[in-house]
């Protein structure tokens, strides 16, 4: 059901959770300040999310426990599922590639850009967006349901700020 | 699950989905209980989840061994007509269940408006609005809230009322219904219990009063939505002994019982721990009242990454210290309510300040770097000629002359409230009302004035001191959409005055000024404060007589010695208490 938040209600969830787990994060710099929290491209409210990153620096090296830590303080229905050290050239927008959307359709579509698969019983549709681009909204092409499945990254490095990845 | 379901075809096509899918951090869904209590806030969940009374009862009966609370709020007009199409009833957020199918389902009455909504919650739950229509299918409805203290209006549509505090009353009501066999049983069950009145089972209720705060709840729900108060709350004290004549909160909430610092700070800790929020809000009536306050400010000041908001309107130099200690850098604005325009009429209210205090007060904000002020007054005061009205403007002249930047007021259309000394008083028309609003339109040019809509007072008035006839308006405004009536895009006043002729209210009864000897629909609520107390209050405001703060010397309204409690006060000794009777011998003289 989290994927009826909006994206501005996803980070403030986020912010919250990160407090709850209570280590020390890079603060903004200003009057009011907040956890300083980047986030890859949003989803539009009503698309499943698999695929969410976002960038936080912390003061001391954080592990596996950390994970377990958050997720036992999260709200149901989200999950990190994975932490990356990156160095501090690091930039979102160099490191993801785009993701891959997959598109369930109920009954087989007709006249689609792209190839359908049945499974189950489901037809699914995999395609793929390049970073920032515009995202599938849901319904758009007749399909029920929406899922940002995965994150693509860059094969080749094109500077330093994929931190040699 | 049939609810989960059919929600996932619609909630893709109102605006914002997130208020009706729960499943929020620190709400609980408990997996046994005997008995199912759901809480509805009669409006949307972007204000309900703001109301901290909600939170304290699913506390504790979440945190009981036999009951279960869930929570539900009303849905927007365009997610309630999609939920119509698709037969979606009105579902708790915990587990998207029917409403129906709960044992109990309770309605906090936080403002008279708020009762159409009251009843087309009840549609959405295809529970019937009238108590007679009702068996031993149906849910038990109750209802608590300060409303109660007039609950004539909708005796023809609650079970049972709970008026007062809710901590204990609401374990044992609910043990009360999972006791009933059947619905006459948990009927005559609920009548029986201390602060409870059951329509045809009670002829008369006495408030059920703490005598001291109980644990503060700790895991607050954490919203997803953008709520009007997003941020964690400790109340620190309940009750105020200031006595403003106008004031229906003032009253019925006596006496004032603190929460020690000790408490708030451990408690304010463990939400934060609990939570992930990044602002506490010190809750109360008037928070700078609190006895250690300067105290509790600098202890609070210690907690790390943590900002302190602290609702209060009091006019003294002591609120511009605490706005200041919790603003840091950044001021926004700092609001006021002086009430009324001139000392006279502040006399007459009660309101214990004088000019030279609220300028004081100004000019030490000034000196702090505010350079944003809102103000509070009311229009229609008893005893207000058209001079006070342009002391007003005179004020606002005077506030923007000091320097200020922006100056803004908000104007409220006073409505005489049920066991206040006030309650005799008479309320101007809107007609008035607006005549007396132009008195002041020079003073547009010192400041940005907010005229609240006075046919909102006006329905206001006949809600909140009205009878049980007043029940067959509530019935027809809620027939005809005047819900959300509090929303000013949904406001409908004239369908409003409409209903008012046609149901024959004798609105000019109602708006009149009455006599010691006037039967009101409340008499038989009783909130401890003698109806002899009140009528010698609005005598002596009436000559201007001020009354003190009982927290300085018992002013007699009788609610310590009736529920043999006292105001609870951290940091010094409560005042003797003394009775009426002995308070007037001694002022000889006094107007009766």
């Amino acid at each position: 059901m989290l994927r009826y938040l909006s994206h501005l209600e996803t980070m403030k969830m986020i912010d919250r959770l990160l407090r709850r787990t209570g280590i020390e994060l890079k603060q903004t710099e200003g009057f009011h300040q907040r956890i300083k929290i980047s986030f890859a491209q949003a989803v539009p409210t009503g698309i499943i999310d698999l695929a969410g990153l976002f960038v936080v620096t912390t003061f001391e090296a954080i592990n596996h426990e950390y994970i377990k830590t958050a997720n036992e303080l999260s709200p149901n229905g989200f999950e990190i599922v994975k932490i990356e050290k990156k160095c501090e050239k690091f930039k979102l927008s160099k490191f993801v590639e785009g993701y891959e959307f997959k598109l369930l359709f109920l009954e087989k579509p007709l006249d689609l850009p792209f190839d359908v698969e049945k499974k189950n019983g489901i037809w699914i549709a995999r395609i793929f967006r390049s970073f920032n681009s515009s995202v599938p909204k849901n319904g758009e092409y007749g399909q029920f349901l929406t899922i940002r499945s995965k994150v693509v990254t860059r094969e080749v490095q094109v500077d330093k700020s994929t931190c040699g990845r | 699950m049939k609810v989960l379901k059919k929600l996932v075809n619609v909630l893709d096509r109102v605006q914002k989905p997130s208020r009706y899918i729960g499943g929020e951090y620190n709400s609980v869904q408990k997996k046994k209980s005997k008995v199912d209590l759901c809480l509805v806030f009669p409006d949307l969940y972007d204000i309900g989840m703001s109301h901290f009374g909600m939170a304290i009862l699913y506390d504790i009966v979440n945190s009981s061994s036999f009951a279960r609370c869930e929570r539900a709020y009303l849905p927007w007009v365009d997610m309630q007509e999609l939920m119509r199409k698709e037969d979606i009833p009105l579902y708790s957020l915990e587990s998207y269940r029917p409403l129906k199918e709960f044992d109990v389902v309770g309605f906090t009455l936080q403002y008279e408006m708020s009762y159409p909504n009251v009843l087309r919650a009840l549609r959405l739950s295809n529970i019937p609005i009238h108590t007679e229509e009702r068996n031993d299918s149906h849910p038990l409805i109750i209802a608590g809230g300060p409303c109660t203290v007039n609950f004539a209006p909708l005796e023809k549509f609650i079970d049972a009322f709970l008026v007062g505090d809710g901590e204990e009353a609401i374990l044992e009501m609910l043990k009360a219904v999972m006791n009933g066999k059947n619905r006459v049983q948990k009927l005559e069950n609920l009548s029986k219990i201390n602060g409870v009145y059951v329509p045809h089972y009670n002829k008369k209720v006495s408030k059920r009063v703490l005598p001291t705060m109980l644990k503060a709840p700790t895991a607050q729900i954490v919203p997803y939505t953008n709520v009007v108060h997003d941020r964690g709350v400790v109340e620190i004290l309940r009750g105020c002994t200031h006595g403003c004549r106008f004031c229906q909160a003032g009253m019925i909430y006596r006496p004032v019982r603190e929460r020690s610092v000790e408490e708030i700070e451990k408690t304010s800790k463990e939400i934060i721990r609990r939570t992930g929020y990044e602002e506490i809000s010190l809750l109360s009536l008037s928070s700078a009242d609190h006895s250690q306050i300067r105290e509790l400010m600098s202890s609070l000041k210690k907690l790390r990454d943590i900002s302190i908001s602290i609702p209060s309107t009091r006019v003294d130099a002591l609120s511009v210290d605490l706005a200041n200690a919790v603003s840091g850098v950044r001021k926004s604005g700092i609001t006021l309510a002086p009430e009324a325009g001139s000392q006279r009429l502040r006399d007459v209210i009660n309101k214990g300040i004088t000019e030279e205090q609220i300028f004081d007060a100004l000019a030490h904000a000034k000196d702090s770097g505010w350079t944003r002020v809102k103000l509070y007054f009311m229009l229609g005061l008893p005893t207000e000629r058209d001079e006070d009205v342009i002391a007003i403007g005179e004020m606002l002249q005077k506030v923007k002359l000091m320097g200020f930047k922006n100056v803004s007021a908000t104007l409220g259309v006073f409505v005489p409230k049920a066991h206040t000394p006030f309650q005799f008083a008479p309320q101007i028309a809107p007609s008035q009302a607006y005549r007396r609003y132009k008195l002041i339109g020079w003073a547009h040019k010192y400041a940005k004035i907010n005229f609240t809509d006075p046919r909102k007072a006006l329905i206001e008035g006949v809600l909140s001191r009205g009878d049980e006839k007043i029940g067959e308006v509530v019935e027809e405004a809620e027939k005809r959409d005047l819900i959300f009536a509090d929303w000013n895009e949904m406001f409908n006043p004239d369908e409003w005055m409409k209903i008012f002729e046609e149901k024959e209210v004798d609105l000019e009864h109602l708006m009149a000024e009455k006599n010691f000897d006037e039967q009101f629909a409340w008499d038989k609520i009783d909130v401890g404060i003698s109806k002899k107390y009140l009528w010698l209050e609005y005598r002596r405001a009436m000559n201007g007589i001020l009354t003190q703060d009982c927290r300085d010397g018992c002013t007699g309204c009788g609610v310590c010695q009736r529920f043999n409690v006292k105001n609870v006060l951290m940091g010094k000794e409560s005042p003797r208490i003394r009775s009426l009777d002995s308070l007037v011998k001694d002022v000889e003289g006094d107007d009766n």
